[in-house]
């Protein structure tokens, strides 16, 4: 770490290196600890958890409750020991709060005025952060499994919406009503997610064992749809191509937008090249995935070698995304995880699952000291102590 | 309300003292184990050690020669470290040893030495030789500890036209691997004197060299390749391609349906043996020890390569061997 230092005082590596092995190192390093906690304020389990992009400092969460909670994450305290407490929720006596379980939450990328949040009750609702009220509601047909707003758009403001059914809708925030619908799944909609790297570019996993990749602005169907066997490509051979043996449940673009990992029920997780769709055969071995809605998993940002956090039945599985090796299963949930989120500014973990609690996963990298009687006392300066002493005898 | 739960799994000393004897595969050639199983990567001079006297580390050694597979099973605080030196550019001294030391790293370099070793283990005799030997993906992810590695060097064999893929029928992941030589002869010894003898060796001469992919489509057949519809249907009669969808077909195996059925049963088998067994778990030296049931045919360490790197059962290494665990999941 000194040669890192030094080296980068001289000029003789580049500082994003330093940067890069230190976030490797603390990534490495996560695990639970007992000065950090965070405040249980659902009574159901929590499905979705988003940390806001601009400054990394409050969480929303979503329970199956209908719950919505805004945590602040940042330790203004100077002790230690510091639990992340809960600013304001929307709870079940909120005029407007979701009538089931809310599936999945998301901060407006640009700023955290606004929020959206969609829900088993068909509904998709756009939240004013400062007075909680609804600032405007979509209605569907059918129940809405998960939405996603693009993190780097500046040119358009839509909301791609998945639902049992299996048109993928998009919602425009700027009109208020749905502006097109994207055709060609046959299953509802698991999982969709915009690229981090292109406005337009947007991705979908589906019950029926596709992941499309879609540019929104062409009118006659999807790109992509990826092929697990990287077989030919031709038209004629679309329908065929499947991405998993079993339902597509949790899509996640890397931070960089160049590859895409996506997990199905056949247990599996593969990395895909987002530019040709081609199967990078990376494998990870067994991903267990027993989940019938959508799974939340995430990948770091910021370090040499990034990692993948995936809910793994009541663990939390990392690996590293490129290599596919197993780092470690972080244990502490006492039921099922249903989602995690990474913040990458102090290289955090949080994972909230059915037990009603989010967890948070802090960098541990030395071993604390123990503190022993001798160094409470001496930690007066030898000079300054009395010599004279308080018997009789001389002293 | 604190969890304090540690993140780190137990790492046993049991195993890790087995790895670091150098060429304990010497202290082998005792043991009346086929000849093909001994013969690791070539060049490799036998030496003699000290290998302990205790037959059963002998035999935990032999089976670690067996399954490479199992020994990055469960060392997390390991492989941490090596990740954090690897990030700060530190490079230990340890690591800088000869590489012969170790004669298991030698397996991780060949997925194509395990697909031989796994083919030795393969019962011709039980299908009257009318099969080829048929390896699964699984097996060889058990002989080659990484996987990603394991499924680029089959790729790359797949590509040189050196092995085929074939999907076998009952699970959609499971994947068998045929060296083409093998295939093309047996193929045709099956088709011989039949009606769509023609269409077949037509088949194997233009299709199977030009296409190495799992499946065919319809219009790269009629038009890439130059088949009719009645050639198809011929094919599909032999055995020779089987339906995958409207329009496309996988590759199979002419009278695969026996050694599928086998398969399944044994595999369910040898997962009985574990899953009848106190806590569920037993000793790999136990298992491989026990009688071979009825239903197993092709032989309990086939199965058992097969379900560990199927990740069916969990490979956790204890003081006394390998233990094969059921997943709670």
């Amino acid at each position: 770490m000194l040669g890192f230092l030094s080296a980068r005082q001289t000029g003789l590596e580049d500082p994003l290196r330093l940067r890069r092995a230190a976030s490797t190192r603390r990534v490495l390093g996560l695990e639970l600890n007992k000065d950090r906690d965070v405040e249980r304020i659902h009574g159901g389990g929590i499905n979705t958890l988003d940390i806001e992009p601009v400054e990394g400092r409050y969480m929303l969460s979503g329970g199956s409750d209908g719950v919505i909670v805004l945590y602040d994450l940042e330790n203004s305290s100077r002790q230690p020991y510091y639990t992340c407490k809960a600013v304001c929720s929307v709870d079940r006596y909120h005029p407007d709060v979701h009538k089931y379980s809310v599936e999945t939450v998301q901060w407006y990328p640009h700023d955290t005025g606004m929020f959206t949040s969609s829900s088993f009750d068909k509904t998709l609702k756009v939240w004013d952060t400062n007075t909680l009220q609804t600032a405007d509601v979509f209605n569907f047909e059918e129940t809405v499994y998960s939405h996603h707003m693009s993190p780097v758009s500046t040119k358009h403001c839509l909301v791609a919406v998945g639902t049992r059914g299996p048109k993928v809708q998009l919602c425009d925030l700027k009109s208020g009503s749905c502006s097109h619908i994207l055709q060609g799944h046959r299953q509802e909609i698991l999982a969709v997610s915009w690229s981090p790297r292109y406005d337009y570019i947007l991705a979908t996993a589906s019950a029926d064992s596709r992941v499309k990749l879609w540019d929104v602005r062409r009118a006659s169907g999807c790109l992509i749809t990826l092929d697990q066997h990287n077989g030919e490509k031709s038209q004629a051979v679309e329908s065929a191509n499947t991405a998993h043996n079993g339902k597509v449940n949790g899509l996640c673009f890397t931070s960089d937008g160049l590859h895409l990992l996506t997990v199905g029920t056949d247990n599996r997780m593969r990395l895909w090249n987002s530019f040709n769709g081609e199967n990078t055969l990376v494998n990870y071995g067994k991903v267990c995935n027993n989940s019938k809605k959508g799974l939340k998993f995430t990948v770091s940002c910021g370090c040499s070698s990034e990692f993948v956090f995936v809910p793994y039945g009541s663990t939390v599985a990392v690996y590293t995304v490129y290599s596919g090796e197993q780092i470690t299963m972080l244990k502490g949930h006492y039921k099922s995880v249903d989602c995690c989120v990474f913040q990458s500014h102090f290289q955090e973990l949080y994972s909230g699952s059915r037990d009603c609690n989010i967890l948070a996963w802090v960098p541990s990298l030395y071993e604390p000291v123990p503190d022993d009687d001798e160094t409470t006392k001496s930690q007066l300066n030898p000079a300054f102590e009395d010599a004279w002493s308080s018997s009789d005898e001389e002293g | 309300m604190l969890v304090s739960a540690s993140a780190r799994a137990p790492s046993s000393t049991g195993l890790r003292g087995d790895k670091l004897t150098p060429l304990s595969s010497s202290r082998l050639g005792t043991y009346a184990v086929s000849p093909g199983l001994l013969e690791g990567t070539p060049g490799e001079a036998v030496r003699h050690c000290s290998a302990p006297e205790d037959p059963i580390i002998r035999l935990s050694s032999l089976y670690l020669y067996l399954f490479p597979g199992i020994i990055k099973s469960r060392d997390m605080s390991r492989k941490r470290h090596r990740l954090v030196s690897e990030t700060s550019g530190l490079k230990r001294r340890q690591k800088r040893g000869p590489v012969e030391s170790d004669p298991l790293r030698g397996e991780r370099g060949s997925a194509r030495a395990a697909v031989s070793e796994l083919m030795q283990l393969f019962p011709r005799g039980l299908f009257e030789d009318a099969l080829p030997p048929i390896v699964l993906r699984s097996q060889v992810y058990s002989l080659v500890p990484d996987r990603t590695v394991a499924d680029r060097q089959l790729k790359e064999l797949q590509e040189q036209g050196e092995i085929r893929i074939v999907q076998l029928g009952f699970d959609l992941d499971a994947h068998g691997i045929i060296f083409t030589e093998d295939y093309r002869t047996r193929v045709l010894k099956a088709c011989d004197g039949r009606p769509y003898a023609g269409a077949v060796q037509k088949f194997l001469a233009s299709v199977l060299p030009a296409c190495g992919d799992l499946s065919f489509q319809q219009d790269q057949m009629t038009q890439t390749f130059g088949f009719r519809d009645s050639e198809i249907t011929h094919l599909v009669n032999a055995g020779v391609l089987t339906v995958r969808d409207a329009g496309s077909w996988w590759l199979a195996v002419p009278g695969a349906g026996r050694f599928i059925k086998y398969f399944v049963k044994g595999r369910q088998a040898v997962l009985g043996m574990v899953r009848k067994a106190k806590y569920r778990e037993l000793l790999l030296s136990e298992l491989l020890g026990r009688r071979t049931p009825a239903m197993v045919r092709l032989g309990l360490t086939y199965h058992v390569h097969d379900l560990i790197g199927a990740q069916l059962v969990d490979c956790i290494s204890t003081t006394s061997g390998t233990l094969l665990r059921l997943p709670e999941t």
